[in-house]
């Protein structure tokens, strides 16, 4: 385990993923433009002449042949110009980043919601050793992950927001006030408790599912027995052994799922209003905003196989045999 | 403990067995056009409307009845697409190996970096909501996982001894994998494939929910679109499609599990 | 139980906030109105684009020459008076003195010219289209006054010089700038009574008073938050919650229960930047069987129940369309014109004598009704309806920019469906889908591709008079042949809801700049 292969396998994987990158970027454009429909109606206002859609048409570039455009835009892009969001009016790039951080303060609150709740529901067998005890976390698991999100989400508003009326429905803060400093930061909170939540389930039922199964393997081990019997507290020994052990499985499950993750948000995003880049790619779709479609599924296929890279990584480093792999 | 729960080893089968049938009998259990309008607008639960009515005075019921033929399709879709692709990249890679291997493994890795459910989105924003153009997309980016594990499945097997004594005695290579390392591996490839049976109805309800999906057919996702704007009013149009999509990705998922157990092979995590 | 509560303290804090300033905006405690918006308006240039997302913001920062009072008469706005001379061939204005834009530079009669020969005339797609053959020349013989010189008589001239279709932009921030995307889109500077604090993308944009606006004592609000909430139910759940205090689409369901609620007034909104007096309209093709035969379309509009329609599918808003022109168009519309009650019967018999009858299965014609997926609802209501005729229709929901190419682009439909907004003014709006001048691959002309002779001359004579009652004569007798033609079908007038807290009055829901005279209300017993 060598810090030297180390770094080149990381630097190996790197430039996989570049190239994967790339090529998600080309299909992504050429698929864009090949789409039937003019988007020039929906950009450039309705009730127009002929001419004035010819000229808009020119203005936006949209009449150059195809390959034309994606040579342009290849060369932009690698001078990290996005290009300019018709619909936002604002280079894409802007654009972007003005939507991620909502994205990811979700997901990773969603993730981390999920790891808690996964790890806790997971060792709550082992620990207790009780049957009734397994069976319920299996088929909550089970039931858990096979739940829409936008179903759960549409049950939580339900409760929560509309007949509690303890949670907000939607949006990331509040409307009438602008806020500032801890404030701020606990508006922001208690937004975001209902659409994490709703995102966290079916990733906190696939956790709780493989830490239970590696678990129960674990302490059937004979160092289990041996060390409880010794007097060492079970939860202890359990905890302290076993959790590192499964560790790994559950960072390659996170990795895994990425990808998953996103399109859970995009859904969520949906249906809370909330201001990310999942509901900006909606949006841009539905209104034939190419520049931004196509530069948020650069950044959203970076971000997937960046993660997945790193979950490996991380494996590796915990474990160096899965690098043949 | 390692024994699977024996109630869950059928249940997966049960309940696809049952929508099966439902579906297979909606003109019966619920004659007529699931988007005809046969009653006033929002109407809760009662005799005459087992799940109530929607905002246009269609029949929750039926559509839910006639919503489950379309996803058993698109999960049998998804599967089917996801094992057979699956199966054939992996089991290529694996018996080749070199640089076919490496070729497709990064193909996979391609595949699944495209983030599937935007690229769906897109896809159908673009092209048009049709079935079949959802059931392509989603079949075409189903196959990387299972591509993946039975690739190095078919890798360890045929180190196995037995298959190293047929390459041995110059049995031809077609032979060897489809006597030996196929019935080994091909349980947990037809897991792996069921899991996204699961998934692919998810992607398909979601995909309806933001009204991407087909209006041509009638799908639970839509339902729960449409009922976006009504929870409030009308909390049936919301529960009985949710309820109704949970339960079968629970049933494709049971059965996967079930599926999976029958070997001792390491079992494929979601 | 706590949401009472909460709404409670809301409207004591803004009652008490009302109190204060009920005499004298902006003493003690500012008062903030919230208004939902359904996405962001990108850039705030209004000069350049028709966007019903982003005139609702810039309508608060901008003015036009003219405003438009609840009848779409022109009242003074920018320009304080005017004359019309050489029969309608000459529009004299005269600007009202001592106007500053935001940053304090004198508005003068250059920024209109400027607003019209470098933005409207060429970016703005009604304005140019409508415009670019009539205006001949504009003239400022000096600071405070602006002529505009026609090629010909054009009655609804002044209709079209409001906020919403002709907001005046200044030059010295825009001069040397690119007028679509230039730094100036994002600083907007009008003359408005509202100017722009902050625009947080896809969040909110707040805007403060102009205290140096040209109308004394407004406006009566502080500050304007503009929300953005995509999602029109999470929308109004927020209007009740009372974290925003105007929505300005009320999804159906929603309305009986918040008409029933006081703390809620609801409102109808006829026009405004969405659009002026909209009707929803079936589009035939009068290019192809077999809508080609008016006896076939006068079947058809006997087999639509749009009772049922305007019930259903647009819970009862609005009302049912007789003819070409809006009902609330009142002084060029007319209900004394033929008339198609629903009657399957009628239909049937009509049908029958046309040359179209039953197939052994019952059904006389299949039909595909090429859609957007907003019109879904209504394609369903009509699918069933039809089936009494024995049509059976098809229904081909496609994405909205699929759908407009289908039916006015490439033409290749059956039915279609639009909504045809009339405009403040028949010619603005009404005549685009009826003359033969009009028929062509771009979306809301001339769909069904009616020919009729008469009619383009009545719509022309129409632009050029200027005495009201003689235009009204000659709007009368195009809803007479239209409706006896039936190139279209005209299903419902459609009314948008408007839904306010009823802690603030004086919305005025039927222009652009429909928040320049809310207060909030004195406080009252909650």
């Amino acid at each position: 385990m060598t810090s030297r292969t180390f770094a080149a396998w990381v630097v190996r994987r790197l430039a996989v993923a570049a190239a994967v990158v790339a090529g998600v970027a080309v299909v992504t454009f050429v698929l864009i433009h090949l789409a039937p429909g003019d988007p020039i109606y929906l950009l450039a206002g309705d009730g127009g002449s002929p001419a004035y859609y010819a000229d808009m048409r020119a203005r936006y570039g949209l009449d150059r042949p195809l390959p034309a455009q994606l040579a342009t835009y290849l060369a932009a892009v690698l001078t990290l110009d996005f290009g300019y969001s018709f619909v936002h009016q604002a280079p894409v790039s802007r654009v972007l980043l003005a939507h991620a951080p909502a994205s990811l303060l979700l997901g990773g609150a969603a993730l981390a919601l999920a790891t808690a709740a996964g790890l806790f529901a997971g060792v709550l067998p082992a620990l207790t050793r009780s049957l009734a005890v397994d069976r319920v976390v299996r088929w909550g698991a089970s039931i858990t992950y096979a739940s829409p999100v936008f179903w759960t989400g549409q049950i939580f508003v339900y409760v929560f927001a509309v007949r509690l009326g303890i949670l907000p429905a939607a949006g990331i803060t509040t409307a009438r006030e602008t806020l500032t400093g801890l404030a701020a930061g606990g508006d922001v909170l208690r937004h975001l408790l209902l659409p994490a939540l709703t995102l966290s389930l079916p990733f906190a039922a696939i956790i709780a599912r493989v830490v239970r199964a590696a678990l129960v393997e674990i302490a059937r081990e004979p160092f289990v027995l041996a060390t409880s019997a010794r007097g060492f507290s079970r939860a202890r020994v359990l905890l302290g052994h076993a959790v590192p052990n499964v560790l790994p499985p559950v960072v390659t499950l996170v990795g895994l799922h990425a990808a998953q993750l996103a399109a859970g948000a995009a859904l969520i995003e949906a249906l809370f209003g909330w201001p990310g880049v999942g509901h900006l790619v909606l949006q841009a779709s539905l209104h034939r905003d190419y520049p931004l479609v196509v530069g948020a599924f650069i950044g959203i296929s970076a971000s997937v196989v960046f993660f997945n890279a790193a979950a490996d990584a991380v494996c590796a480093w915990l474990d160096p045999r899965v690098r043949q792999t | 403990m390692r024994r699977q729960d024996p109630a869950a080893r059928w249940m997966g089968a049960a309940i696809l067995a049952v929508l099966g049938a439902v579906a297979a009998a909606a003109p019966l259990v619920a004659p007529g056009d699931p988007y005809r309008l046969t009653g006033p607008a929002l109407t809760a639960p009662s005799w005459t409307h087992p799940f109530g009515t929607d905002d246009l005075g269609r029949d929750v019921f039926a559509g839910v009845v006639h919503g489950a033929a379309t996803s058993l399709r698109v999960g049998a879709v998804g599967a089917a697409g996801a094992l057979l692709l699956g199966v054939l990249v992996g089991g290529i890679a694996g018996m080749r190996g070199g640089w076919i291997d490496q070729a497709l493994m990064r193909a996979a890795d391609f595949v699944q970096a495209m983030p599937r459910f935007f690229l769906a989105i897109t896809a159908v924003s673009l092209f048009g909501g049709g079935l079949s153009l959802i059931m392509l997309v989603i079949a075409l980016t189903a196959w990387p996982g299972t591509a993946r594990v039975f690739r190095s499945l078919v890798v360890s097997t045929r180190r196995r001894e037995f298959v190293l004594a047929s390459q041995a005695a110059g049995a031809p290579e077609r032979w060897i994998l489809r006597r030996h390392v196929v019935p080994l591996t091909i349980s947990v490839a037809v897991a792996h494939a069921s899991y996204q049976a699961g998934g692919a109805i998810l992607a398909e309800a979601g995909l309806s929910f933001l009204g991407l999906g087909d209006p041509s057919v009638m799908s639970w996702g839509t339902q729960l679109g449409f009922a976006q704007q009504m929870v409030r009013e009308a909390w049936w149009t919301s529960v009985f499609p949710g309820l109704a999509i949970a339960l079968t990705v629970l049933g494709c998922n049971l059965l996967a599990d079930s599926v999976g157990h029958r070997t001792d092979r390491p079992q494929p995590i979601p | 139980m706590r949401r009472l509560l909460v709404s409670a303290c809301l409207l004591a804090s803004a009652s008490a906030a009302a109190c204060s300033s009920a005499s004298n905006a902006g003493q003690s405690r500012p008062v903030t109105l919230v208004v939902a918006l359904a996405s962001d308006p990108g850039a705030l240039n209004p000069a350049v684009t028709t966007s019903g997302n982003t005139h609702p913001v810039t309508d608060q920062l901008f003015n036009g020459l003219v405003g438009l009072d609840e009848a779409f008469n022109p009242v003074p706005e920018l320009a304080e008076r005017w004359s019309i001379e050489d029969d309608g061939r000459t529009y004299r204005f005269f600007l009202r003195p001592g106007v500053r834009w935001h940053d304090g530079t004198p508005f003068t009669s250059a920024d209109v010219r400027f607003t019209f020969e470098a933005a409207l005339l060429r970016y703005h797609s009604r304005t140019r289209a409508a415009l670019e053959g009539v205006i001949e020349a504009i003239e400022t013989p000096d600071d405070l006054t602006v002529i505009f010189r026609l090629t010909r008589p054009y009655s609804p001239l002044l209709q079209r010089l409001d906020v919403v279709e002709a907001s005046i932009i200044p030059r010295h921030q825009y001069d040397g700038h690119d007028l679509l995307t230039g730094e100036p889109t994002r600083r907007p500077i009008g003359t408005g009574p509202f100017r722009i604090v902050s625009h947080t993308p896809s969040d909110r944009i707040v805007l403060e008073r102009n205290t140096q606006y040209f109308r004394p004592g407004l406006p009566r609000v502080d500050r304007v938050v503009f929300r953005i909430l995509p999602n029109a139910a999470a929308a109004v759940a927020a209007l009740e919650a009372g974290e925003v205090d105007y929505v300005s689409g009320v999804p159906g369901p929603a309305i009986p229960r918040l008409r029933a609620s006081p703390a809620v007034t609801v409102v109808p909104g006829t026009a405004g930047p969405g659009g002026a007096l909209c009707q929803d309209v079936l589009i035939p093709n009068l290019a192809r069987r077999p809508f080609n035969d008016p006896r076939v379309r006068r079947a058809f509009a006997h087999a639509i129940d749009r009772a049922f329609i305007h019930e259903r599918v647009y819970y009862g808003l609005g009302r049912v369309a007789t003819g070409p022109i809006s009902h609330l168009m009142t002084w060029a519309y007319t209900a004394d014109v033929p008339q198609y009650r629903h009657d399957p019967a009628e239909a049937n018999r009509l049908l029958d004598a046309a040359g179209h009858p039953r197939g052994r299965d019952g059904v006389r014609m299949r039909l595909t009704f090429t859609h957007a997926a907003t019109h879904q609802r209504l394609g369903q209501a009509l699918r069933e309806g039809l089936k009494l005729a024995g049509i059976d229709l098809a229904l081909e929901t496609r994405d909205f920019n699929a759908a407009v190419e289908q039916v006015f682009v490439k033409k290749a439909f059956d039915l279609g469906v639009a909504s045809y907004c009339n405009g403040v003014d028949p010619d603005i709006g009404v005549r685009r889908a009826y003359v033969s001048s009009n028929i062509g691959p771009y979306p809301f002309s001339n769909g069904a591709g009616y020919r009729n002779p008469r009619i383009d001359a009545l719509f022309e004579e129409a632009s050029r008079q200027q005495d009201r009652a003689r235009r009204r004569d000659l709007y009368v007798e195009i809803q007479r042949i239209l409706a006896a033609d039936v190139p279209y079908f005209w299903l419902v007038d459609t009314e948008a809801l408007r839904a306010h807290r009823s802690t603030f009055t004086g919305f005025r829901p039927w222009t652009g700049a429909f928040l320049e005279t809310v207060a909030a209300v004195a406080a009252e017993t909650p």
